[in-house]
Parts: C-alpha cells; sequence; structure tokens
C-alpha cells in the first residue's frame, strides 16, 4: 500500500501509545474514526453509496444486466466485483502501481460473499439456465488513508443494500430467443436482502497487541493484520492474514474472538445508518450531499 | 467499550465559522482582473495581462493585499514558501552526497547540507570524508527535524541548517500536518504550553507536538532519539489532545499560535479526547476558541 | 512461466461435457453428504491426513524445486536464484517474494486457461504472504526470489500442498530462511471436521443444505519451529468457535507434517555428499 515514511522514533511511540491503550489521536484499541455513509448519490446507478472512514474515501457503484447463467450453476446469477485504485487517491496507484491492492480486495470480497447464506445468487435468477441477472459491483477509492477493507466492505454492503432491480413482468420463449418485459414503472424495483450479508474487520497487530481501524501511520508499525469477514449473526464469512509477518496460534485464536465481536458491532452500526438514511430518502425530493456542503 | 457510529451525509457538519456571517472578504480566481489601474506594481500571486500591459491579474486564488502601490494575491492555500529565518519540520526524504533531501511541504524539496549541522563533538569540527560516510547514522530517511531556513535557492528550494542547540533530530511525539497559511508569523516558534506538552509551530505547516522535557531548552536537538524512553500516559493524553486540538482550528480555519491552541486545549476539556474527532465537537472547540481569543483582544 | 498472449486460446465458451452427464454433480452433492458423514471414500479417518511424499532436486535447472503428492494432488515448484526487482526505482530493505501459482490446464476437473485467473491469482498472494514470514528477506535487499508453482493434478488441499512445495524448494535452493513451512486444509460441514478434503468433499463444504450450517474450508500454514501462523486463509460461513477448533486440529497436523518436510531435506543434503564422495 501507499508506504507513509515514519522515523522509528514516530513509531515507538505509536507502538507505546497502543501499549497503553491510548493512540495517537486518543481512540482505545477498539474504537472507529468517525464514519460517514450516504446512499444513492449516483444517478445512473442502480445502488450506490459513499463511505468515508476518517481520510479514506470509498465510492460504490452497482449496475444491473442481464446474462446467461454459469452451465455449472443453472439457477444462479452472478456477481462481480471490481476495485479500481485509482491514481485520484495517491500517485502510488497510477498505471499498474495499485493492481495488486485492487485484486485482493475484489477477491477478498468475492470470497466472503461466496456463501450462499450470505448472498443467495438464486434470487438474480430469471430463467434457470437460460436468463440470469449479473451484478457489477465497482468499487472506487477516492482516498486513501488507512484501513481500506473495512471502508470498502461498509459501502459494498451499503451499495448492495440501496440496488434496485428492475422487476421481470413477463418472459417468453420464442423458439430459441427469449423475450423480456420489464415494468415499465422505473420504480417498480425489488431489493436484495442484505441482512446476512458480512462487513470487514481488519485487526493489525502492534506489539502485544490488536487495534482497528488503523490509520495509515499505524499500518506502517504493524507487523501482522488479519482480515475478517463477520456477517450480522457473528459468522465468519472469511479471514485471511494480509501483511507479511506471522502469528502464534493462541494470538490467533485471541484475535478471532475480538473480530467476530467487533465485526458484529460494525454491522449493527451500519443497519441503524442504512435505516436512517432510508427513511431520509423517502422524503420527496431528498437532497443529494456528495462531495458538497 | 463503546459502540461504533456511522453518521449520514446528511449530518455533515460546516466547520466555516463565519459561515453565513458579513464581511468575509472578496476572493480572486486565478485570471480574474484585480485592477486596470496602470499605477500598481504587481506582487506575488499577481501578472499583468500579455495583450493589455495595464490589467492586472490574479494567478491564485486568495484575498488581495494592498502594500501602497504593491498588489499581492495572499493564496488561501498553498504549498510553502520560504523565507529565510523561517522555523521549519521536516522529513529526511534521501541521503545523497554530503546532504540530506528534507521534504518541507514546500515546492521544490529542500536541502540540509553536512557542513549545515552541527556534527557532535564541537561546532568548529571539521567535516571528514568519515562523517560523509556516517550520514545515515546521523539521520537516515524518515527522521524528522527541526531547522531554519538559511537561504532560498533560486529556483524557490531551501537550504536548512541545524546550527542551534534547539533545532535537530526530533524524537518521540506525533506531527501535525496543517495548511502553511494558518501558522502566524512570531519570533518563537518553540512553546512549553501551559497544559504541559510543548510544541514546534514549523512555519511550513507541520507541527511537531512532543512531551516537554524536564531539563529545559535542550530538550531536542543533536542527533539523539530516545527509544527506550515510555512516555507516560498523562503526557500521551494531552499530546493527543493537543493534536485533536489543532485540527480541529485547523479545520475551521483558525490561525494557530500558542495562545490560540492553549485556549483551545482549556476549552476542549470537557470533552474526551476521542468525541475531539467528531465534527460537531470540533466546530465547538474552535468557535469557543475564537470567541476567547476575540474577547482577549477586545480587552 | 511467461504468459504468451499470442498462444491459441480454447474456444471462449465451452463447458465440460460432465455437466452434461446424467449423474450430475449437482446431484451427487446432496447424495454424497450422507456417505461423507458416516464415513469417507478412501475410508480415511476423519482427522486423517492423506499421504504425504515429498522430494526436492526435481527439476535440475532451477536453483531449488520440490514436489509434492497427497494421493492424488501433485504440486511442483521451482525456485530461481535472487534477481534485482524489475522496474524498481527506490531501494527497497527487504527482499521480495515473486509467487506464481498456477493450475495446469489439464489439472482440474475443467480445464485451466493458460493465463492466470482471478482465482489463481488470488491463490498466488496467499502463498507469497504464507512464505514471507520464513524467509529472511532482509539478506537480499532490492532483490526478489522467483517462485513456481504448478498443480500437475488437483485433488483438493492444493493452496496447502503448495505452501509446503514452495517452502521445501526454497530451503532446496539455499535461500536464508528463518523455519521451513507446512501447510494443511481443512474442510467443515454441519458439525464435521474432515482433515484434507478431497476434491469431491471441497466442494461438498463450499455448499451448505441447511439454513445456519457451518460450511467452508480453511487452510493454515504454520512454522513448525516456532509455532508461528505464517498464513491462515479461510472461506465459506462458520462461526468463531468453529473456526478456532479448526486451527486446533490444523495446528496439531501441520505439527506432525514438519518432521516429513525435514527428513526429506536432510536426506536430500545426505544424498548430495554421498554422491561427492564417490
Amino acid at each position: 500500500m501507499a508506504g507513509v515514511l515514519l522515523s522509528e522514533a514516530e513509531k515507538t511511540f505509536i507502538l507505546h501509545g497502543v501499549q497503553s491503550d491510548l493512540r495517537n489521536d486518543g481512540r482505545s484499541r477498539q474504537d472507529y474514526r468517525p464514519i460517514e455513509l450516504e446512499l444513492d448519490i449516483v444517478t445512473h446507478a442502480n445502488g450506490s453509496a459513499r463511505v468515508r472512514l476518517a481520510n479514506t474515501d470509498v465510492l460504490v457503484g452497482v449496475k444491473t444486466e442481464i446474462d446467461v447463467p454459469k452451465p455449472e450453476k443453472p439457477e444462479e446469477g452472478k456477481v462481480e466485483f471490481f476495485v479500481d485504485c485509482s491514481a485520484n487517491a495517491t500517485p502510488v496507484f497510477e498505471g499498474k502501481g495499485g493492481e495488486e491492492l485492487a485484486t485482493e480486495i475484489s477477491n477478498f470480497l468475492a470470497s466472503s460473499f461466496a456463501s450462499s447464506m450470505s448472498f443467495d445468487l438464486k434470487t438474480l435468477c430469471i430463467i434457470k439456465g437460460v436468463q440470469c441477472w449479473k451484478l457489477y459491483v465497482d468499487i472506487l477509492i477516492l482516498e486513501c488513508g488507512g484501513n481500506l477493507f473495512d471502508a470498502v466492505s461498509l459501502a459494498v454492503k451499503a451499495a448492495l443494500h440501496n440496488t434496485m432491480v428492475p422487476r421481470v413482468e413477463t418472459v417468453a420463449m420464442d423458439g430459441g430467443n427469449v423475450d423480456l418485459q420489464l415494468s415499465g414503472d422505473p420504480y417498480d424495483c425489488w431489493r436484495l436482502d442484505t441482512k446476512n450479508m458480512p462487513c470487514l474487520v481488519t485487526l493489525s497487530k502492534i506489539g502485544e497487541h490488536f487495534i482497528v481501524d488503523s490509520t495509515a501511520e499505524e499500518e506502517e508499525c504493524s507487523m501482522a493484520s488479519l482480515v475478517f469477514s463477520v456477517t450480522d449473526g457473528g459468522r465468519l464469512n472469511s479471514l485471511c492474514k494480509t501483511s507479511v509477518g506471522s502469528l502464534h496460534p493462541h494470538t490467533l485464536a485471541e484475535a478471532l474472538k475480538v473480530g467476530v465481536d467487533v465485526g458484529v458491532r460494525l454491522n449493527k452500526a451500519l443497519d441503524q445508518a442504512l435505516a436512517r438514511e432510508d427513511r431520509r430518502l423517502e422524503a420527496d425530493k431528498p437532497e443529494r450531499f456528495g462531495f458538497l456542503k | 467499550m463503546q459502540d461504533i457510529k456511522i453518521r449520514l451525509a446528511s449530518e455533515r457538519v460546516n466547520h466555516s465559522l463565519t459561515f453565513g456571517e458579513k464581511g468575509a472578504p472578496q476572493l480572486f480566481t486565478p485570471g480574474q482582473t484585480i485592477t486596470d489601474n496602470q499605477r500598481v506594481m504587481s506582487g506575488h500571486g499577481t501578472y499583468l495581462d500579455e495583450d493589455n500591459k495595464d490589467v492586472l491579474k490574479a494567478s491564485v486564488a486568495g484575498t488581495v493585499e494592498r502594500v501602497n502601490q504593491l498588489i499581492c494575491v495572499r493564496p488561501i492555500k498553498c504549498r510553502y514558501m520560504g523565507e529565510i529565518g523561517d522555523v521549519v519540520v521536516g522529513r529526511i526524504t534521501e541521503v545523497q552526497q554530503k546532504r540530506w533531501k528534507v521534504e518541507t511541504n514546500s515546492r521544490l524539496d529542500s536541502v540540509l547540507l553536512i557542513s549545515s549541522v552541527n556534527l557532535p563533538g564541537g561546532e568548529l569540527r571539521r567535516r571528514s570524508a568519515e562523517d560523509e560516510q556516517m550520514m545515515r547514522k546521523y539521520l537516515q530517511e524518515g527522521d524528522l527535524v527541526s531547522a531554519e531556513v538559511q537561504s532560498v535557492f533560486s529556483d524557490g528550494s531551501l537550504s536548512l541548517h541545524t546550527r542551534s542547540l534547539k533545532y535537530g533530530k526530533l524524537s518521540q511525539g506525533v506531527l501535525v500536518k496543517v495548511p502553511p497559511s494558518l501558522i502566524l508569523r512570531r519570533k518563537n516558534h518553540f512553546h512549553n504550553l501551559l497544559c504541559g506538552a510543548s510544541v514546534i509551530l514549523g512555519n511550513n505547516g507541520l507541527i511537531w507536538i512532543y512531551p516537554t522535557s524536564p531539563e529545559d531548552e535542550s530538550g531536542v536537538g543533536g542527533f539523539t532519539q530516545n527509544l527506550e524512553e515510555v512516555i507516560d500516559t498523562e503526557d500521551r493524553e494531552r499530546i493527543a489532545r493537543l493534536r485533536n486540538c489543532i485540527l480541529a482550528l485547523a479545520a475551521s480555519k483558525l490561525m494557530l499560535f500558542d495562545s490560540s491552541i492553549q485556549y483551545a486545549f482549556e476549552e476542549s476539556l470537557s470533552y474526551s479526547i476521542k468525541e475531539l474527532l467528531t465534527p460537531e465537537t470540533m466546530v465547538d472547540v474552535a468557535l469557543h476558541t475564537r470567541h476567547r481569543l476575540q474577547s482577549y483582544k477586545d480587552d | 512461466m511467461p504468459s504468451d498472449n499470442r498462444r491459441i486460446q480454447g474456444p471462449e465458451v465451452s463447458s465440460p461435457y460432465c455437466l452434461f452427464q446424467s449423474g450430475n454433480k449437482n446431484v451427487d452433492v446432496h447424495s454424497g453428504r450422507s456417505e461423507v458423514l458416516s464415513s469417507r471414500k478412501d475410508s480415511r479417518k476423519f482427522m486423517e491426513h492423506r499421504k504425504i511424499y515429498l522430494k526436492t532436486g526435481v527439476v535440475s535447472q532451477a536453483k531449488g524445486s520440490a514436489y509434492v503428492e497427497f494421493d492424488n494432488t501433485k504440486v511442483i515448484c521451482s525456485v530461481f536464484d535472487p534477481r534485482e526487482i524489475p522496474n524498481r526505482i527506490e531501494y527497497s530493505q527487504h527482499g521480495e517474494l515473486f509467487c506464481v501459482f498456477k493450475f495446469a490446464p489439464f489439472s482440474c476437473l475443467t480445464r485451466r486457461a493458460h493465463q492466470q485467473d482471478a482465482q489463481e491469482k488470488e491463490l498466488s498472494l496467499c502463498l507469497k504472504r504464507a512464505l514471507e514470514p520464513a524467509v529472511c528477506r532482509h539478506e537480499f535487499p532490492n532483490f526478489q526470489v522467483d517462485i513456481y508453482v504448478m498443480v500437475l493434478e488437483n485433488d483438493g488441499g492444493s493452496l496447502a500442498a503448495a505452501i509446503t512445495c514452495a517452502g521445501l524448494a526454497l530451503a532446496d535452493a539455499h535461500v536464508p530462511m528463518y523455519d521451513l513451512v507446512t501447510a494443511a486444509s481443512l474442510g467443515v460441514t454441519g458439525d464435521k471436521l474432515l482433515m484434507d478434503p478431497v476434491e469431491e468433499e471441497e466442494s461438498l463444504c463450499q455448499n451448505p443444505n441447511k439454513e445456519n450450517q457451518n460450511h467452508g474450508l480453511i487452510t493454515v500454514a504454520l512454522m513448525g519451529a516456532h509455532t508461528q501462523v505464517t498464513q491462515m486463509w479461510q472461506t465459506g460461513s462458520m462461526t468463531a468457535a468453529c473456526v478456532s477448533d479448526a486451527l486446533t486440529h490444523l495446528v496439531q497436523i501441520c505439527e506432525e507434517t514438519y518432521p516429513i518436510a525435514q527428513r526429506c531435506l536432510v536426506k536430500s543434503v545426505v544424498d548430495t555428499i554421498s554422491k561427492k564422495a564417490q
């Protein structure tokens, strides 16, 4: 990732701060920085969300298209995650610089959403083996200030929550051709069930302790970090070590408990925020803020 | 353990304190005509139009300042423009032959020549070839230094020096970055604040917060870094609070100097340190600080 | 492994014929489940690892190489001399590992493309992360070591086999290392844990059949002498308790395979010495 240069003394200061449970910005080890969420900010997307976590800024847009299901899974729709680490965020991402990070995030998202208990792809089926919906989840990293995984997952879950899939009214098979008739009313849509979709929690190990929501400086000090994909009910969908460094099995088992606990709280917070934002959007002409104000 | 809270964009707080107030200064944007009066002189941030030499236009976005016939535009946001004698905080980015490259938030990288530092063993020591090989021992990539601007090269890059005991390598503490224009130029940029921590307000917008050392003045300087020392929690709390206060003031575009920072610190005491990260609290602290500064000025 | 863009690719849309056979796999998943719950097809115990076969020095032109076999899962790995990191201007203090994980086109039930797909890229990264902590990377600053892993035949646990294989190959290439790395995988379905699942069991573990059932796969890589987990990779959906339970089992198995890897290395050294002596 975009490396920040730190002196040894600064690293020591951060390390001791984590030890005494008082980080440089006054947070304890398990506190998040302020998070801001906005839904439905891209007009042309079927669903969109922007999440700003302190200095990390992520914009997600979901587009739905009609596709042919995979032959091995005729009853299921498709979903594809694509992360774009644009050079907007940092010049390091220019050209192929951000590619590795981008594939890492998109692959991790794909495996987090892979379980049918989290995201039932069968709901995206139109005609078995012939037509299905395909969701393109495009993630744009606008600013990168540490803890990218968490911010991305919040935005993805929010955007999927916001996604409106058009309702198919009639389906006619004409020989080999399929004739789909979508509802004429653009608001006649159905929404995805995001209840069991996971959020990602990154734990970074600094010294002997794990911290959540590390800043770019703290990431520089961390020797090992783990990403957990945790659902509302406290189930783990995916887990991966994402940095150099190794962990003792005991430490790992402890990190598991913390990660799941934080993940449940994060999901709860997101659900509440989504509900409030939904209420706001129900109003007649909800204001869009985006990057203004 | 606090519950995580996610805010909505609709609840976003405007940090601007003068929002909606009258008397805000007029802003000029690049290319905008300032005056067509022939008798003025073109200063920083302005240029004379090619076609019509009488017309003076702004080249940066900012407010106009006028000294007799000289017209300047003072940019709202810019990289640091160094002046001789400025105190700066910078980070070493490269070790080269006989000099260090220092990132100081100015337009070009600054340099610190090995001849402009005090090497251990007295001021009048000759710099030998060994010293050049030992350069990374003194300062390596990533290290922070406080220094003074010695001279400005013709291309605008800065040459720094640390030939005083107060300058040198910085040890444990926190670096905060704010727009350079928010740092009020003062005689002294090293402050031991009343609240019990010290700050170096670099003219280049980098602020270094560190615990006040018991043996006064000689705390910083030289090339020593104490990595064993564990800063106690009280000092750490003060530093964290100061950091958040400075960021709150900077977000509301209040000038930063010793008393504004001290006031902000005092005003912030009604909140916990991490509450100072939320926008509402930041604005509140900035408002109170401005209020106190004004009442002090009125007296 | 230079990927050749001009190579003639197979038709873009083709699907393996086995999908259309009667007695399709999808049907199998559910009938197979009850079978697995009672006993495994290859009559292993649930916590029993397959037989492991290891060999170093299989590719004579590489600096170091290794071959690993878990019954029908066959993986070969070669490691090459450190070389300067290409297209890198700034100095990096630590050496880099460059890992390529590839399934041979014929290794799986469905044909794999010649170019790395997303899954292979992900596995490459997993492999890299698993090996990084074990290599003394400060000993070759600004250089990278190339590690190429090819799965010749995939019958489950290919990542685990690849990690073990690459760890051995690195040691065989005399790259300075803190410790050897061994890895193992485990499948979870319901309340059953299956050590080292074969491919059929793997696909079973990826599909839940009842609501709120634990399912998924976990791979763990371990540095045996230091008891440090260098990589943990889990997919599916399961409770934290289940994961930590699986972790204990996996660490135990990794510790058991560690001496095998050691013996294999010692044997290769003894062989070279005795060859020289002749």
